[in-house]
């Protein structure tokens, strides 16, 4: 039951989860909510970090949950990859179903490959999502598309899901784990706060009014102006060279 | 109204224009642009006149292409500059119009450019658009309000991919994301906004403007409140 996560540092700044689980389905079991908090706590008070990429393991499904028929909700998955100040970027193959999609939706960028299929099947067992599913659906997709994936439990594909927003980007099924790592190298390279904040600023402020969001924006941005990589970046710019940045 | 000298401003009945003006360095923002432009839209609310404002860029190569990084570093103090930032709240300004405001996107639309566009109501873009915000790439983050207005036309989930990545997108991919409403060739970008703007400027002024209210007040609200500032507006 332990160990569903593999972590590994393919450059620095750069951390990638695999969730491992069991048979052709990658299916995981309740103990992977407990390590995906304790991951997450440690990624979020290591300072070399940039960014996160979450994925199954290579040629296989995501995830998947064990079905579980408890009248309470099962811990939380996707509340700890939401709680990651960094930005955190999700490879999606083969069916994310429930609670799995869940998990990806509380990523910030989803990426793809043209054979996966996403669905909330819950309203067919008369049960409903209870990660998140039915909060972050409707901001990403808008309320109409939303509560017809919710209310049919019909599966959407990938072209669906790159045309209604749910997910960002399709690439072939072969390519997904070079196209993610490509991605995230690039963002490695990019300032750390600069990243959090930036992520910040969008998320939170979404939460407020315009207006409050404004204040919040305003005041990250003037926060950065005392950082390090701020004058690096904007110098490296001014000599047309790649900035270097240290994360202060 | 003249003597600017980053911009131009134009009325002409009651269509009120203003054009980014410093085509030579592809009408990057500085802040004499940011108190000239302050002026002129602080003109344009208060004119009765004005029925609706066009917001175009000079120059074969761009809308705007970004912000004056050459300004960056020589900011007083964090602090003072938060306090100027409010103190001359020219997004704030922008954003309160009353009238409804067109952009006409051309060439590079990038980091301020697009903040300014997405201050308008109803973006047009020329089929040579390329948006981008590479401001994370540099050590800050966009604060010209585009981390608040991107996410409430496109969702916060393509706007990460733009905002986290600094990847360049197109113009037909901006239409597919929602983050302009129309695409046009190039040749036909000024036609195109300017029959918009002067289908606009004849409907009833006070409709058009009640409408403008009831949707940018009316989605910070509750539903049930929106619907109330709807009817409170129309009574």
């Amino acid at each position: 039951m332990k160990d569903q996560i593999v972590i590994k540092r393919p450059i620095p700044g750069l951390v990638w989860l695999t969730i491992k689980g069991t048979g052709r389905d990658n299916t995981v079991h309740d103990g992977l909510a407990a390590e995906l908090e304790t991951v997450c706590s440690g990624i979020n008070l290591d300072t070399d970090v940039r960014a996160v990429i979450i994925s199954g393991p290579e040629g296989k499904p995501f995830c998947k949950t064990a079905d579980t028929s408890k009248k309470k909700p099962s811990p939380s998955l996707a509340g700890p990859v939401a709680g990651l100040c960094c930005p955190v970027i999700a490879a999606l193959n083969g069916n994310l179903s429930g609670r799995a999609l869940e998990l990806a939706l509380a990523c910030d960028i989803r990426v793809a490959s043209r054979t996966a299929r996403f669905s909330f099947p819950g309203i067919t067992k008369g049960t409903i999502p209870t990660d998140g599913g039915t909060q972050r659906l409707p901001r990403l997709v808008g309320k109409a598309k939303a509560l017809e994936l919710l209310l049919t439990g019909e599966a959407v594909d990938a072209a669906e899901a790159l045309r209604i927003g749910l997910v960002n980007r399709l690439v072939k099924k072969a390519d997904l784990y070079t196209v993610v790592l490509e991605m995230g190298k690039e963002m490695a390279a990019k300032a750390t706060l600069s990243l959090q904040y930036c992520k910040e600023a969008v998320l939170k402020g979404l939460d407020m009014t315009l207006e409050q969001g404004l204040r919040l924006e305003g005041d990250l941005y003037y926060l950065l102006h005392t950082t390090e990589d701020r004058t690096e970046g904007i110098i490296a710019f001014r000599e047309k060279r790649n900035p270097v940045f240290k994360g202060k | 109204m003249n003597g600017f000298e980053t911009i131009i401003y134009e009325k002409n009945g009651p269509v009120a224009r203003i054009t980014l003006n410093r085509p030579q360095v592809l009408n990057i923002y500085n802040v004499r642009m940011r108190d000239e432009l302050f002026e002129a839209l602080g003109s344009v609310k208060q004119d009765n006149e004005v029925r609706v404002l066009l917001m175009t860029g000079a120059g074969e190569k761009a809308f705007c292409a970004g912000a004056d990084l050459s300004e960056f570093l020589s900011a007083p103090s964090p602090t003072i500059a938060r306090f100027v930032r409010w103190r001359r709240d020219i997004w704030g300004l922008f954003l309160s119009l009353p009238q409804p405001v067109i952009a006409a996107l051309h060439g590079y639309v990038f980091g301020s450019g697009i903040e300014m566009a997405m201050c308008c109501d109803i973006r047009v873009a020329a089929d040579n658009c390329i948006f981008g915000l590479p401001e994370v790439s540099l050590g800050i983050i966009p604060a010209a309000g585009a981390t608040q207005t991107v996410p409430r036309v496109i969702g916060p989930g393509r706007t990460l991919d733009m905002f986290l990545t600094g990847r360049r997108v197109g113009a037909e991919e901006a239409l597919q994301m929602g983050l302009v409403n129309r695409v046009v060739p190039r040749a036909g970008l000024l036609p195109a906004a300017e029959a918009l703007t002067e289908k606009i400027a004849g409907f009833d002024q006070k409709a058009v403007r009640i409408i403008k209210q009831a949707v940018i007040r009316g989605i910070e609200l509750p539903l049930e409140e929106g619907l109330k500032l709807e009817r409170r507006l129309v009574a």
